[in-house]
């Protein structure tokens, strides 16, 4: 039987344990060699690792199995759990030693020329007066915590990261976030500046 | 964070703008686009239409370069057939 014509659900739940036992290191071997694919060729990313990653997608897709609504392939689904624990790992290990302090200072900074500077989106009369819009709503229109929470994912900082720094909740902390940009695009649009206008100057 | 280091670059300056552009009030987030990103994927493959529900995927996808890089991890292993 192939992995697309395993009933996956059912057989990880399965009261006979040998039965459930199989089923679990089948799925454990379709999520390594699926993260040896999405992996393939980064240096950085050892067999060890991938054994690691595939351990512990492995619990989660089991710790998250009512959440699956037969709306993908199964494994698809837990392909995508698996990707998602992966990565969240290699960010982690590449901002460990940034502290709250550090992120909070950084995004002080947010709106100083330094930062941004009036060129940043180049030199024309346009693009300055953005700039110049963009830094004024940034330092008048955020929250310490905004400002940090936002400066902090443009320099690839990772969300579980920026998250667990601020002491708060993956949702609240998105929400944050949303919120920020929302408040910036409020700001944009009070200096004359509209969704329009960026979507012509940036052809999105 | 070095002095030298604080200056964004002008792709990331203008990652802001294009954000912004892209907002709207309802959006998915994280944890949302994870629960239907596999559905997403295998629509995109199959060169289907996308739902109503999912079409949240497409734009926070546009939104965020983490699912974004989880994605395109995704749709690689799915292109090899597993």
């Amino acid at each position: 039987m192939t992995p697309t014509e395993i009933n996956w659900p059912a057989a990880l739940r399965a009261a006979d344990s040998a039965e459930q036992a199989a089923a679990v290191n089948e799925l454990r071997a379709v999520l390594l060699n699926g993260l040896r694919i999405a992996f393939s060729g980064r240096g950085d990313v050892s067999e060890a690792h991938l054994e690691d990653f595939a351990q512990e997608s492995l619990l989660r897709v089991l710790d998250r199995l009512d959440q699956f609504q037969g709306r993908s392939r199964f494994t698809t689904w837990a392909q995508a759990i698996a990707l998602n624990v992966a990565f969240a790992e290699l960010r982690r290990k590449r901002w460990r030693d940034v502290s709250l302090d550090a992120l909070l200072a950084d995004g002080g900074r947010f709106a100083d020329p330094a930062v941004i500077a009036d060129d940043a989106l180049g030199a024309d009369e346009d693009r300055t007066r953005l700039v110049a819009a963009l830094r004024h709503a940034i330092e008048n229109g955020l929250t310490p915590k905004q400002r940090a929470a936002m400066l902090g994912e443009l320099r690839e900082m990772p969300f579980d990261q920026i998250v667990e720094l601020l002491g708060t909740s993956r949702s609240a902390a998105y929400k944050m976030l949303h919120d920020a940009r929302r408040a910036l695009k409020q700001r944009l649009h009070e200096a004359g500046i509209t969704g329009a206008d960026i979507h012509n100057a940036f052809n999105l | 964070m070095k002095s030298e280091d604080q200056r964004l670059t002008r792709e990331q300056v203008g990652s802001i703008v294009k954000m912004l552009g892209l907002t709207t009030d309802r959006e998915f987030n994280c944890g949302e686009c994870l629960q239907h990103v596999s559905e997403f994927a295998e629509s995109q493959l199959a060169h289907q239409p996308v739902g109503e529900v999912i079409a949240g995927v497409e734009q926070h996808l546009a939104l965020c370069p983490e699912c974004r890089e989880e994605y395109e991890a995704l749709m690689k292993i799915l292109k090899a057939g597993l």
